[in-house]
């Protein structure tokens, strides 16, 4: 016995609200009238209670998504679980297999408005696991497929779709018999460790495959030579560390002349809103720390107005903070580019995945002495430098090949002119 | 319906939210009846989680320099400025009575603030489509940011609801200096402009104005509301 959270009437003229966050997970247990749900409407900002206890079994609506007035929020179960036996579908099924075949023929992937319907969470969950939302049976309301369907699906063997196609519509049906095969399928063997992902890990992964699906990236390096930043960091380094405590890195340096290239490349400076791209005034990068628990971006605010030393003790407030987990959410909101620094050891060069909304993200090389060829009073000769490659990925939705060109070839050329003030 | 009038002085921010937050809970719980907490804060910049910072338009540090708090805050809702000169009203409403009627509250809690300005002797009024209460005769410019004269914002209207009792509420420009609100772009509105009683009434403004703005208010949200 479940029942479904709908969002409320607040008023004749209130369609529609924004689903702002949720407070509670999918197996979350509450109480009568405990607020599970913010949701944001052009009048009011509304918590929306549970109407009665018990076990959150869905949550049929994503945050950000956009739903009517009456529109089913979540489904509150008794706990049970397997009682919560999904209602006789029989009527919506024929319904919506009568009605899909009108658009045939279907596409081998059908896309989303062609398939059955599915909140934007089962969505989300079968395109991660390559589930195909057809092959779940739905139990939302309206005979929506929810993610718990497809997480059923998902674990269940590669069999027929439970309920046969309705006779109405044979040959398109047999034709969509050939899913997608669940390429991300592992049974777990004896011996084998398995640790459940912390929600920062699920948070990173789900945002990495956000951009990965939503982003074309490209990626183009360039190798700077930093034999100059390394003589103003070696003349200043001790002085450095006894008027501010802190030692200096060569990360100020790289992220001094990546704001620098930012303010002339504004293009690199953006995020994509909708239809449009939208240049910030502000620079704010963000900056890639490992912590013990996971990968977090602390944000240095209007990074282009601070020195090599600013940057340089910014990052160390930043990164420590995060190591002792003292970041607060302002740290980590904002960010408008960000530099990743993955470490020195194996890593000559690697690809960052852009960190949304941004369209840009710059990854630092390791700093390896190379035999390099300079030109030495009018003739060709071979020098030792210190040398790193700076690999850039972009989103080509925003930017063409050139301008980002144009910015990395800016950052190798401040970092090798290594004028900087320390 | 009765509504309990309060006035509580200057109260900060961060305060301010506390008091809420238990006044909502005492009125859930039928400990109170309907409140309405009325005060000024200190300059105070808030933005909600859905703030955009592009609509802050003074660095956080530069503010924080000049005195003004800026305050993150877990609704939604573009940038606030709140200040000196300036009268808040939080309405702890319970809506269950009222018909969980958004609605017709935000209507009537625009009434209200249309009859106190009427009282000091100003011409306002609502526009369609946005919530607050303007200057009339701003109204043929709606809320576009096109290159007409901006409409003259004299209160903002911001409610919350949890379980269905209100927070929050509005705040009516009495005597605070419209360019207070320069650092914002006031709730994401361009092609908005704030102005206030004293500015609009100029050189007629009465000496007491604030505790008479305080009076007006009370007697018509006692009236639109109670």
């Amino acid at each position: 016995m479940s029942i479904s959270v709908d969002l409320p009437e607040l008023g004749e003229s209130v369609l529609e609200g924004t689903v702002s966050r949720w407070l509670v997970k999918e197996g979350d247990a509450v109480e009568l009238d405990q607020p599970i749900v913010e949701v944001t409407t052009d009048k009011v900002d509304a918590e929306i209670p549970a109407p009665v206890a018990g076990v959150i079994e869905a949550l049929l609506v994503a945050e950000g998504d956009v739903v009517e007035v009456g529109a089913a929020l979540a489904r509150i179960g008794d706990g049970s679980g397997a009682s919560a036996a999904p209602p006789a579908k029989v009527a919506p099924q024929a319904a919506s297999a009568a009605a899909a075949p009108v658009t045939a023929p279907p596409p081998p992937v059908a896309p989303a408005a062609d398939g059955p319907r599915a909140t934007p969470v089962a969505r989300k969950a079968a395109a991660a696991t390559g589930v195909d939302l057809r092959a779940a049976e739905p139990t939302g309301a309206g005979g929506r497929v929810t993610r718990a369907d497809v997480e059923r699906a998902a674990a269940a063997p590669a069999s027929s779709p439970s309920a046969a196609p309705s006779a109405a519509s044979p040959a398109p049906a047999a034709a969509r018999r050939s899913r997608v095969p669940d390429f991300g399928h592992y049974a777990v063997q004896e011996g084998d460790l398995v640790t459940p992902m912390s929600p920062l890990r699920r948070l990173v992964a789900q945002h990495m495959v956000f951009s990965k699906q939503n982003a074309p990236h490209v990626g183009t390096v360039a190798e700077a030579d930093l034999g100059g930043v390394s003589a103003v960091r070696a003349a200043a380094k001790s002085a450095f560390r006894e008027s501010h405590g802190i030692s200096l890195s060569f990360l100020p340096f790289i992220v001094h002349a990546t704001v620098r290239a930012l303010r002339e490349n504004p293009q690199l400076n953006a995020s994509v809103v909708e239809d449009s791209i939208v240049q910030k005034r502000d620079i704010h990068v963000g900056i890639a720390v490992e912590t013990e628990k996971g990968l977090v971006v602390p944000v240095v605010r209007h990074a282009d107005r601070l020195s090599v030393a600013g940057l340089a003790a910014a990052i160390e407030d930043l990164s420590s903070r995060a190591r002792s987990k003292r970041l607060s959410a302002d740290d980590l909101q904002g960010g408008t580019f960000t530099v990743s620094n993955p470490g020195r050891k194996g890593n000559l060069y690697g690809f960052a995945i852009i960190n949304q909304p941004q369209v840009g993200i710059l990854r630092m090389g390791e700093i390896v002495k190379r035999p390099v060829v300079r030109e030495v009073d009018g003739s060709d000769a071979i020098l030792i430098r210190p040398m790193m490659h700076i690999a850039l990925s972009y989103d080509h939705r925003a930017v063409d090949g050139s301008p980002a060109n144009a910015f990395l070839w800016r950052v190798k050329d401040l970092l090798e002119e290594a004028d900087f003030d320390v | 319906m009765t509504l309990a009038t309060e006035w509580l002085g200057t109260v900060r921010y961060g305060e301010a939210l506390a008091l809420q937050e238990q006044a909502v809970i005492d009125r859930r719980a039928g400990r109170t009846g309907d409140r309405l907490l009325l005060l000024e804060h200190p300059a105070v910049v808030t933005l909600g989680r859905n703030s955009h910072e592009e609509h802050l338009l003074t660095p956080r540090a530069e503010l924080r320099a000049r005195g003004v708090d800026v305050h993150e805050i877990p609704r939604g809702g573009d940038v606030t400025y709140h200040g000196p000169g300036q009268l808040v009203g939080y309405l702890i409403l319970d809506l269950e009575p009222r018909g969980r009627d958004v609605d017709r509250l935000l209507r009537s809690i625009e009434a209200a603030l249309v009859d106190a300005a009427g009282e000091l002797g100003l011409a306002a009024g609502t526009l369609s489509g946005m919530t607050g209460v303007f200057m009339r005769g701003s109204e043929q410019t709606e809320s576009k940011p096109t290159g007409r004269v901006p409409a003259r914002k004299l209160a903002s209207i911001g409610l919350g609801l949890r379980q269905w009792v209100s927070w929050h509420g509005f705040a009516l420009n009495v005597s605070v200096d419209p360019a207070d609100f320069g650092d914002i772009v006031p709730c994401g509105l361009h092609g908005v402009e704030m102005t206030s009683v004293a500015a609009e009434l100029g050189a007629r403004t009465p000496a007491e104005l604030g505790s008479l703005a305080r009076h007006a208010v009370e007697r018509a949200c006692t009236e639109h509301l109670g």
